[in-house]
């Protein structure tokens, strides 16, 4: 192997590679809390006794669950204004695209998590007269999170790594700007093992940081 | 009748339910007096536990009528069926009374005080300062003061059902249920559980207790009632039930979970406790 490496391309490109990794981690950090609000909701709905409300949560999940990312991306941004008529700028048509597909695997991480509280602990909160949602925020949830945590910090890494798709769609995240940036300067072998790396540190910080979370609120197990 | 003062504490008209094709009630009609503590006993499987979910709506039944202090516990319409209130009217009746189970089901991620104050707090809305000094009294009553910082894995079953005791007190309940309190329990754990129950009927307090402790129901209860396949069969006083149960089905159930006549007692656990001599 005689390539000569330049790492000099990375540094004399830095700025414009941070906003590529600004817009990742923005695009992702939006779809992230969206995907938490509508999964928390489909999650909650697929737990429901209404036999109506259950069946549009799972037709949600097994949806999202069951077609590719990058066509359900593609799909927000090309066949919803068509349909709909609604315009979305494309990283607006990605947040909306990730958050949806990310909500889908949310709700059945906050479906289980909930499942796996013991029922007796929904019994003794109502036998006190809390109300479903009291007993849900204060009782259920806070014991579901824990369990959840693990599966959770999966998906938002996972979330991170497909928000890599939205530079098919042009919006300018780190993805995208090595795409750029390798045909401008022929170096694709440095700019690509550079966001690969960076790409690593960030999800690897965010499972490190789960794993003290973790510990944190075992506390009561101990 | 439209005297309040002369209506039970507990008034069950023509009770049924079902699971699937199973009849678990049928058709039980009962009172329980304020300040009664009724003890119901029989063989798992015949209802018992039903019908105590019954009174408190944890299981909704299908036909028939419950009162609570003279308050319906459900929309109880004319053709005899029961159909439950909804929840902001249900969680205002549940708050009045206390139910214990069989697994303490104290609540894993809060403290002992917590467990205790969350009930007031956040169903009746007592300012939390009240709540735990109200926590703490109750907890000094049921001898576990020193845990209330504790978390209820680091507790022994019998610590943890007595805590759940209190957390029912804190609701100031009208009526206690208790669900096999100590059917979990480790035998050595089971005097201490029996006594905070003693203590709180000896206070005056309406107890419906489905438990297997003979020796409770003989020296506590008012009234003992056998179950058997969904209704009951034989009701008394515990004498007339123990020394002179009418029914066959009773005699051969009490042969069953009594120790025959001359056999060793159960050893009574430590000095505080409930002693179980009277199954003997």
């Amino acid at each position: 192997m005689d390539y000569a490496f330049n790492w000099r391309v990375v540094w004399q490109n830095w700025d414009f590679l941070i906003s590529g990794i600004t817009l990742t981690l923005g695009v992702t950090a939006a779809s992230l809390s969206c995907a938490i609000v509508i999964g928390l909701a489909v999650g909650l709905m697929r737990l429901s006794k209404k036999g109506l409300l259950r069946r549009l949560a799972m037709a949600y999940v097994e949806i999202f669950r069951n077609t590719p990312a990058l066509v359900q991306l593609i799909w927000v941004y090309y066949c919803l204004p068509v349909l709909v008529g609604i315009n979305l700028d494309a990283t607006s048509a990605c947040i909306v695209a990730l958050s949806t597909n990310g909500a889908a695997y949310v709700a059945e991480i906050f479906r289980a998590g909930i499942q796996g509280v013991p029922p007796g602990q929904v019994e003794a909160a109502r036998s006190i007269g809390m109300s479903y949602g009291e007993t849900m925020r204060k009782i259920i949830l806070p014991q579901a999170t824990r369990k959840m945590i693990p599966p959770f910090v999966n998906e938002a890494v996972s979330l991170l790594k497909y928000s890599s798709l939205v530079s098919v769609l042009g919006v300018s995240d780190l993805t995208y700007q090595a795409q750029v940036l390798s045909t401008t300067t022929f170096r694709p072998i440095e700019i690509f093992t550079f966001i690969g790396v960076v790409y690593f540190l960030v999800c690897w910080m965010m499972s490190s940081a789960a794993q003290v979370l973790e510990r944190r609120l075992a506390v009561s197990d101990r | 009748m439209s005297n309040k003062e002369s209506l039970p504490m507990v008034r069950i008209e023509k009770l049924r339910k079902s699971f699937g094709s199973h009849v678990v009630l049928r058709d039980v009609s009962l009172d329980v007096r304020a300040g009664e503590v009724l003890v119901i006993i029989g063989a798992s499987g015949s209802g018992k536990s039903t019908l105590l979910r019954c009174i408190n709506m944890m299981e909704v039944p299908e036909r028939g009528r419950i009162f609570v202090d003279g308050q319906p516990m459900g929309q109880h319409k004319d053709d005899g069926s029961f159909t439950v209130f909804p929840d902001r009217v249900l969680n205002e009746k549940r708050a009045q009374i206390g139910m214990v189970f069989q697994s303490f089901n104290l609540f894993a991620h809060l403290t002992v005080l917590d467990n205790i104050t969350i009930g007031p707090v956040t169903v009746k809305k007592t300012p939390p300062a009240e709540a735990r000094e109200l926590a703490m009294a109750l907890l000094e009553k049921v001898g576990l003061a020193e845990k209330a910082d504790s978390y209820p894995s680091r507790l022994s079953g019998g610590q943890q059902q007595r805590v759940a005791i209190a957390r029912a007190l804190a609701m100031k309940p009208k009526l206690m249920l208790f669900d096999e309190p100590t059917s979990a329990l480790d035998p050595e754990l089971v005097g201490d559980v029996l006594a905070t129950m003693k203590q709180l009927a000896e206070e005056g307090m309406t107890m419906i207790v489905v438990t297997h402790e003979m020796g409770f129901a003989r020296e506590v209860a008012d009234r003992v009632l056998f179950f058997h396949q969904g209704d009951m069969l034989e009701e008394g006083t515990p004498e007339a039930i123990f020394s002179n149960p009418r029914h066959q089905r009773t005699q051969d159930f009490l042969r069953r979970v009594l120790p025959a006549p001359g056999a060793p007692c159960r050893p009574a656990p430590a000095p505080t406790a409930y002693i179980g001599k009277a199954a003997c």
